[in-house]
């Protein structure tokens, strides 16, 4: 099956997940339990199944899968839409981030059945029969689906994301042609959802050393940016066995980006332009 | 990541903050099956690497250790073995092409990355079923 761009939702039902245990590699207060299920309302008459991750840090107690059965008749077409639907009328105490509902915000990022998206620009319809809703893979988790971005956020904070000037400051604005101006696109839109960095793999071995896909993106943003006189500064920042070189191109970053930018390509690009500069 | 489960270190939970399920519940795709595939494979052509030695040790030894080095290698066990190691030298073989072209930045829209990635898949089967019929052609078949 060719994906022609990252919203597509694979058809394929089988192998939904890789065939090891539940609990491969997994640390005792991180392993899930069981939870409860939720009836659905006697009146539904199209009623979908969801298994919610749940996690209570007053309870003293392990993460936990509780299943809820949703009245699609009676809510929103989005999973952001179910959500609410189960916080306003099944369990108020369901946590999870949501700001713009339109996918401009980048809070509500979570991993449904089995791939990072924004919960509000997935539709219900494109999840299967039993769909599955787990927090951003591979974080902290402070309360259900809420992760904790901290270390994410202070990599970011790593790469410098702002403009660097050696040059006198100039009367007016620094000028950027429209030329100039365009190799920022498909690079400043990033919304810092942290979709892609949650699904590579590199990150989940080593994402306390390689700074993952979200982040490099980023730095190749400031990278490119006519304006920004430190190009050597971030370049040999950059060039360290894990900071850039744990990225194996393994391209899960581009297939999920919830806003179809390609954090890949913008890797390669730091990686070429080490390369050049050695020349 | 610091070891009491929080990542910044100030908040101090009465225990560790769980770590949510990496590759226990991602979805498998082709760009990550086949990046684990590349590692498999090379894995294999290193193992595929000693029988090499050792088959090439047994030649040297004399005719009846290389007799039963070959026995080995003529067992059904043993073509399936080799199949699986000319599969294995395709596969890597055609996914460093791609990862070679890659790093020239080009490719990497997704259409082309899925293309390229059954490319991958299509020209190795095709490859490994030509080198067998072409060497079953030239040796003959001595099951």
């Amino acid at each position: 099956m060719i994906i022609e761009s990252s919203d597509q939702v694979s058809r394929l039902s089988w192998l939904k997940r890789f065939p090891i245990p539940r609990n491969f590699k997994v640390t005792p207060e991180s392993r899930i339990e069981r939870g409860r299920t939720w009836p659905a309302p006697a009146d539904a008459k199209r009623v979908k199944a969801f298994e919610i991750y749940r996690y209570d840090p007053d309870s003293g107690g392990n993460p936990r899968l509780d299943k809820f059965h949703v009245d699609v008749d009676d809510c929103g077409p989005m999973v952001l839409d179910a959500l609410f639907w189960i916080k306003n009328k099944v369990d108020s105490t369901l946590t999870f981030r949501r700001s713009c509902r339109e996918g401009v915000c980048g809070s509500c990022a979570m991993n449904m059945d089995g791939t990072n998206w924004l919960a509000c620009t997935r539709f219900i319809s494109d999840l299967g029969t039993n769909a599955t809703i787990y927090p951003l893979a591979n974080m902290r988790i402070i309360k259900d689906l809420v992760p904790d971005l901290t270390h994410v956020f202070a990599q970011y904070a790593a790469i410098e994301p702002w403009l660097y000037s050696k040059t006198p400051e100039p009367e007016k604005e620094r000028l950027q042609s429209p030329e100039e101006r365009s190799q920022l696109d498909g690079y400043y839109e990033c919304i810092l959802c942290f979709c892609c960095t949650s699904g590579c793999p590199s990150h989940w071995w080593n994402g306390n050393r390689f700074l993952g896909p979200a982040v490099l993106l980023q730095a190749w943003r400031w990278l490119t940016d006519s304006r920004d006189e430190a190009k050597g500064e971030r370049l040999d920042a950059l060039e360290d066995p894990f900071r850039l070189y744990r990225c194996h191109t393994i391209l899960n970053c581009t297939r999920t980006c919830p806003k179809g930018l390609n954090p890949g390509k913008a890797i390669a690009e730091i990686k070429k332009a080490i390369v050049e500069r050695e020349k | 990541m610091i070891n009491n489960g929080t990542t910044d270190g100030n908040s101090t939970p009465t225990r560790p903050r769980p770590l949510s399920p990496n590759i226990q519940i991602y979805r498998p795709q082709l760009t990550s099956v086949l990046s684990i595939a590349n590692r498999v494979t090379g894995l294999i052509l290193s193992l595929g690497a000693v029988g090499l030695v050792v088959w090439l040790s047994a030649a040297a030894a004399g005719p009846q250790t290389y007799r039963v080095v070959q026995d080995v290698i003529e067992s059904w066990a043993g073509q399936f073995a080799l199949f699986g190691c000319t599969f294995a030298f395709f596969l890597h073989l055609c996914g460093g092409i791609r990862h070679l072209v890659w790093d020239t930045v080009h490719g990497f829209e997704l259409r082309s990355i899925y293309i390229s990635g059954w490319t991958v898949v299509a020209a190795s089967i095709v490859l490994s079923a030509a080198a067998w019929t072409i060497s079953l052609f030239v040796a003959g078949w001595h099951p």
